[in-house]
């Protein structure tokens, strides 16, 4: 019998694959501050890192930025949620991070997945209305494709844990077996993180927490760095 | 910090339980964070009144001076007379709660207009305390609306939260370009009859900023500490009790004056949890924790009276309370 994958797998495996040359090997997002300070050392202290990271930004910004982007049924609704995420960044490496890689994000979803609406977003970048970030653009060519909404964030989020881990593996550094450990335990974690998002009140996007925040911004004061945030 | 910190059991790095109850769920009641910065307005001094106490307070320059043109108050929110606390004509208004603390289902409203080229500094005659919410929460909602050449400094007493107490604040400011504005404020954990810290339900601070109607700011924080919550995980509180925050937008700040507060700041954080960063505005935001309210006092201090003594020439702020 014949089973035929969806149409949008093979651009989703793409997209979603943690090598994708987004830049996200060069950005820590405030975990070397982290591993700096010695908090960060080993499986056990990287994991706790990234549980607190998926619960604070990648639930509550990236996450809740796809669906908000899978909502929105106008371009203005879309542009207003990308402004929201860029503002809601308050630290300046991690402003710059989602700059830099939501463009290139962008130069290869556009290449993989084109489509109208992607078109459109590319523009109000290049305007200036928009500042981009690679959640939206993934989430608007995910959109195009006609993924499902626990799909599209199942992939995002666990191809961040994935960027995020390759770089503890890195700069902790730790063993590539511990690293797929600490990916095979985020399992949880993510899938949790999927059902959030989808129950949080719009109020809720763009939620931080100051501990995390302050990582972030003691970042561009570090001497000696191998990460760019 | 949100549902899904609740689910944790502190001990499992991750815990595969999901929240009993979810935000959504739990906040549903009035939908008052949306980031529609009119929502709130909706209902605005409607008859009986949503709100426990209203303040509104509209600034203009009067000669060299500044003064409210207009004001108004209800409930449970008064206003002491004006006072200058240098040469410079900014005027400083001090506003009282006679109630002495926010309670459950309490929610106030103070809008601000500070008119082109007039200057205010607004604080408060003693912290706000907020005590216990048992299902419900009480709630500040301020509107800031800044002319050409306006400036507001925005500098409350601390915020301190009582055992389940939950606080949603929201403060919007909507700023010319050539507009200033300062805010400071900080938040401590009051202490429990079991002499514990942090047992307040959920604190809620939003601060959007938006300069020529663009959205600038989106400072969004959520504290939860709950029994067996990671509140005290590195990237939450990293086992501090005391939050400061400092907000500026002003067309002034760049990376030359952010270094420079670091510099000056930096020695007083024993504890070496205070970040400094520059903003798209252009603005910058302060973040410091610590297990006391005095050092983060002192940072914010220190700070407020570097930019009015490099931008108004005033001297350090010294708030006698009236």
């Amino acid at each position: 019998m014949n089973s035929a994958a969806p149409s949008y797998l093979l651009p989703l495996l793409q997209l979603s694959d943690s090598a994708l040359p987004t830049g996200a090997f060069s950005h820590s997002l405030g975990l070397e501050t982290s591993l700096h300070r010695g908090q960060v050392h080993d499986e056990a202290t990287f994991a706790d890192w990234l549980t607190q990271f998926i619960r604070i930004q990648l639930v509550h910004s990236d996450g809740m930025a796809i669906r908000l982007a899978l909502e929105a049924d106008t371009e203005a609704g879309l542009n207003r949620v990308d402004r929201e995420l860029h503002a809601a960044a308050l630290p300046r490496e991690v402003r710059e991070a989602g700059v830099k890689m939501g463009a290139r994000m962008l130069d290869i979803a556009l290449a993989v997945a084109p489509s109208a609406g992607l078109g459109r977003y590319a523009d109000a970048v290049a305007r200036g209305e928009c500042a981009g970030h690679p959640s939206l653009a993934f989430a608007v060519a995910g959109k195009s494709l006609g993924v499902p909404l626990g799909e599209l964030l199942t992939t995002y989020l666990f191809s961040t844990a994935t960027s995020l881990t390759q770089n503890a593996i890195r700069g902790i550094p730790l063993g590539q077996s511990a690293g797929q450990r600490v990916l095979r335990a985020a399992h949880g974690e993510v899938r949790d993180a999927v059902v959030l998002i989808q129950v949080l009140e719009r109020g809720d996007f763009g939620v931080t927490a100051p501990g995390l925040e302050i990582a972030q911004m003691q970042h561009e004061r570090q001497r000696a760095r191998m990460f760019m945030s | 910090m949100t549902a899904a910190v609740t689910s944790a059991g502190g001990g499992p790095a991750f815990p595969r339980s999901l929240p009993a109850q979810s935000a959504a769920g739990r906040l549903g009641l009035l939908g008052a964070s949306s980031g529609n910065t009119g929502s709130a307005t909706v209902g605005r001094l409607a008859e009986p009144s949503p709100w426990a106490g209203t303040l509104s307070l509209s600034i203009d320059r009067r000669g060299d001076k500044s003064i409210a043109v207009r004001q108004h108050h209800a409930g449970a929110l008064r206003i002491l007379r004006p006072h200058y606390l240098d040469g410079s004509g900014q005027v400083c208004y001090v506003v009282i709660n006679p109630g002495g603390a926010y309670l459950g289902g309490d929610r106030y409203l103070i809008e601000v207009d500070v008119a082109p080229g007039a200057d205010l500094l607004l604080t408060t005659q003693s912290a706000t305390k907020v005590y216990r919410t048992p299902g419900s929460r009480a709630e500040q909602h301020t509107h800031v609306r800044l002319g050409a050449g306006a400036r507001l400094e925005l500098l409350p007493d601390p915020l301190i939260a009582y055992r389940e107490a939950s606080y949603r604040q929201v403060t919007t400011v909507d700023m010319d370009p050539s507009a200033s504005f300062v805010m400071a404020e900080v938040l401590t954990p009051g202490w429990s009859p079991d002499g514990k810290l942090f047992r307040y339900d959920e604190i809620r601070l939003r601060n959007e900023v938006s300069v020529d109607a663009r959205l600038r700011v989106l400072d969004n924080l959520l504290i939860r500490p709950r029994t067996g919550s990671p509140v005290d995980g590195m990237s939450f509180m990293d086992r501090h009790t005391h939050l400061g925050s400092l907000l500026v937008m002003d067309a002034r700040v760049d990376g030359v004056l952010v270094d420079e507060l670091h510099t000056v700041l930096a020695p007083m954080d024993p504890q070496g949890q205070l970040g400094i960063t520059l903003l798209d505005g252009p603005g910058l935001a302060l973040r410091a924790l610590s297990r006391s309210t005095e050092p983060l006092n002192e940072i914010l201090a220190a700070a407020v009276d570097l930019l009015r003594r490099r931008w108004h020439g005033q001297e350090n702020l010294n708030l006698r309370k009236y």
